[in-house]
């Protein structure tokens, strides 16, 4: 077998069944051997970048990796971002880019370029491979190192010579030797004690759920846990799913555009117990002044790095999220109803008296009401692909997700044109369920071009543009944060957005009225393949509740009454 | 010191790592340590007693972050094999350093009462220089190079810090597939 053979059949011992990616100088070797192996289904994209979201939305919709193929140099370059966007969010991706051959390497050969020095900060570990025998085992180290632990992306650049070379015989690898990498903890079950007993002490206890709930699959426990504890529990942005948001002590969405109740509760818990997430600059606002009367500060997560990396904890719980509130739910002592009624009635009047508003009444389209009424037509069972800005927090506060992996979108990087290729993976992963794309008009021309690869594989994904022609989330902080001047913002010589769908093959709607919004979903619901609706919405339309930057989430500002 | 200093000094960790000898493991520890806003003091690699294995001995500034984010992040990668800070242990501390020294008829006897005074041994001499080789504790070396600076140093090279912990446990320089320490994920 050559190296490109071995390449592919070690994809397939791991289960692979979808790559996303583009052919190049460097790569050739395997897309000659690709027609051989009918049981990869390679999905051919526009941009290496698109690739990367493609296999990022893939694995989070499927909870098993993405795959990535992309040639050296620009090839594997264009993949940086998507990788950086996984890595961030801890989602496992493998890409596989080819290199020049490694009796050229470090000579600035065509297309060459430090793939690894490139990637390094950016995967959870990679590799260069320049001699076929190691590929067996390299691949079976990358599979593993990506989707255990706190999962993430891991590179795997293959010189060409190597892709090219003949090993007759290939030895494939039982178990896996990685000395230096670990990563089942199991949790110390004191720790877990001593947490759940100051859990069930607590006055006016508070549980924040992130991404790694998700992950660990530990939505079940999570919800025990919080009703056992009659806790009042709210997520991160990428938690968001892991807790029901009409649970009676739900809590919503935390961090610098959460929920007015959320941040209240935070900012007066006696206890705050952080799940599976990494307690950011986003979930914080100004760290010093986060959770100033928590006396108790529990950290779950499976990474010992995050213990104390912003704020030190109390007490340590390193585990995945879901063996952790399992093994701590049967130390749970379920306080006295009188005991915990204040607390909880203090939070009803908090979500009383600062509830999600926004403009009913001005005339123009709100992009809060596209959103509430794609929730009541798609509740519980779309996965719903947002991409970043004011866009993606009114998909986040609008729809009340109740179940975990419906909603996607890139909270750490924060990259814009993720929504759509990530939309993208996640209908070919999930092809039973209703994708939507909700993105501005800002990031999804940065990686539109994909729309050739819905159209091609006759992907049902609807692209619902909440266009307001102008970098919505940059203008609304210059309005209220840099003293109004609307600098480079403006955008309204975007092209026609239907026009655009239709030259790409795909139908789209323009909608510029509340009234027609009902119509154009019955119009994407009811059209096989993708759709694009253009729906052209208040140009001022603001995101509230925000805790302007630099400040304390007590100092979060709300919908001002007159607009309202 | 001045307030800067003494905030400096108890940034400072020093930490001993086994690694595995791959090409670009370097790359990857000074990479962590970049990108996480640490800063290398001191760094030296040598081989340990097993093969394939390397062992690193590193001074780390760890700037604004909390001072054990030093450890656990480079504890995340997977080919730092074990990790242990040494900072707040008891451990033997040695260091390096050759001093190449200029010298004339009139200062040559002093330098060489001075080198000898300092534990110092003389390398190599001829009419105009001595090359001199200084080693112990590095607070040691420190001064024995700050009084040497009263002749005329043309050249230094300091090996950076080498380190090792007093514990009776084998600690990081064990055999590989034992337990402890490696691969926080």
């Amino acid at each position: 077998m050559t190296g490109a053979d071995i390449v592919l059949e070690a994809l397939e011992r791991e289960g692979v069944r979808v790559i996303f990616g583009y052919p190049g100088g460097a790569n050739l070797p395997i897309y000659k051997e690709l027609p051989k192996h009918p049981r990869l289904r390679h999905i051919l994209v526009r941009h290496e970048q698109g690739a990367a979201h493609m296999a990022d939305g893939y694995a989070r919709a499927s909870g098993g990796p993405g795959v990535v193929f992309a040639t050296s140099g620009p090839g594997a370059l264009n993949t940086i971002t998507g990788l950086a966007t996984a890595f961030m969010d801890s989602v496992p991706l493998v890409a596989i880019t080819g290199q020049v051959a490694s009796t050229v390497v470090g000579r600035d050969a065509f297309q060459e370029s430090d793939v690894v020095g490139c990637s390094m900060p950016v995967t959870k570990h990679n590799y260069l491979i320049t001699d076929v025998h190691d590929i067996p085992r390299v691949i079976k180290e990358a599979f593993h190192i990506a989707t255990t632990g706190r999962p993430g992306p891991v590179l795997i650049d293959i010189c060409k010579d190597a892709q090219q070379a003949d090993w007759p015989d290939p030895v494939w690898p039982q178990a896996i030797q990685l000395p230096g990498y670990r990563p089942a903890f199991t949790p110390d079950l004191s720790q877990l004690e001593r947490a759940a007993d100051a859990l069930s002490r607590a006055e006016r206890p508070v549980i924040l759920a992130g991404h790694g709930v998700i992950l660990s699959g530990g939505e079940e426990e999570l919800i025990a846990l919080a009703e056992k504890s009659a806790t009042p529990t709210g997520t991160t942005l990428l938690g968001i799913g892991a807790f029901p948001v009409r649970h009676p002590l739900s809590l919503h969405m935390t961090g610098f555009m959460g929920t007015g109740w959320n941040l209240k509760a935070v900012q007066d818990a006696d206890l705050l117990m952080c799940v599976g997430m990494r307690v950011d600059d986003r979930v914080t606002a100004k760290l010093a002044d986060w959770a100033p009367r928590a006396e108790t500060f529990i950290h779950v997560d499976i990474d010992r790095s995050e213990m104390g990396k912003n704020r030190r904890p109390h007490m340590e719980v390193v585990a995945d999220a879901k063996t952790a509130l399992g093994k701590m739910l049967p130390h749970i002592r379920p306080p006295e109803p009188e005991r915990r009624r204040t607390w909880l009635t203090q939070i009803d009047r908090w979500r009383e008296e600062h509830p999600l508003r926004y403009v009913h009444s001005n005339g123009h389209l709100q992009p809060q009401d596209v959103m509430i009424e794609m929730y009541r037509r798609c509740a519980d069972e779309a996965i719903v692909v947002a991409d970043v800005g004011q866009n993606q927090i009114w998909a986040a506060l609008w729809w009340n997700f109740a179940k975990p992996g419906l909603f996607i979108n890139s909270g750490g990087a924060g990259t814009m044109g993720f929504a759509f290729p990530a939309a993208i993976g996640a209908k070919v992963a999930r092809p039973e369920k209703d994708v939507w794309c909700v993105a501005g008009e800002g990031g999804f021309v940065m990686t539109a071009q994909e729309l050739s690869v819905a159209v091609k594989h006759k992907l049902d994904v609807k692209i619902v543009l909440l266009n307001n022609f102008s970098l919505g989330m940059v203008r609304q902080f210059q309005d209220d944060f840099y003293g109004g001047v609307r600098s480079e913002v403006d955008l309204h010589d975007m092209p026609d957005f239907v026009k655009l769908a239709e030259a790409y093959g795909l139908p789209g709607r323009l909608v510029t009225s509340a009234d027609e919004i009902g119509p154009a979903m019955d119009f994407a619901q009811q059209t096989p393949g993708p759709v694009l609706i253009d729906f052209r919405i208040d140009e001022e339309a603001n995101v509230y509740p925000i805790v302007p930057l630099g400040l304390g989430l007590n100092d979060f500002r709300e919908l001002p009454d007159d607009y309202a | 010191m001045t307030t800067p200093e003494i905030a400096r000094a108890q940034r400072l960790r020093v930490l001993t790592a086994v690694v595995e000898d791959h090409p670009g493991v370097l790359s990857r520890v000074s990479g962590m340590i970049r990108r996480r806003g640490f800063n290398i003091h001191g760094l030296s690699v040598g081989p340990t007693g097993v093969p394939g294995r390397s062992r690193m001995t590193l001074t780390v500034d760890a700037g604004h972050a909390e001072v054990d984010q030093v450890e656990k992040q480079l504890d995340r990668l997977i080919e730092v094999l074990e990790i242990e800070d040494l900072t707040e242990t008891p451990r033997i501390n040695r260091e390096l350093a050759l001093v190449k020294l200029a010298v004339d008829e009139e200062s040559r006897s002093r330098a060489l009462t001075e080198i000898d005074r300092l534990g110092g041994r003389v390398l190599d001499e001829d009419r105009e220089q001595l090359i001199v080789e200084l080693s112990g504790e590095f607070e040691r070396v420190e001064i024995a190079l700050e009084a040497l600076r009263s002749f005329r140093i043309v050249d230094l090279a300091r090996s950076g810090p080498v380190a090792i912990s007093k514990s009776r446990d084998r600690g990081p320089a064990r055999a590989p597939g034992t337990q402890a320490g490696g691969g926080a994920w």
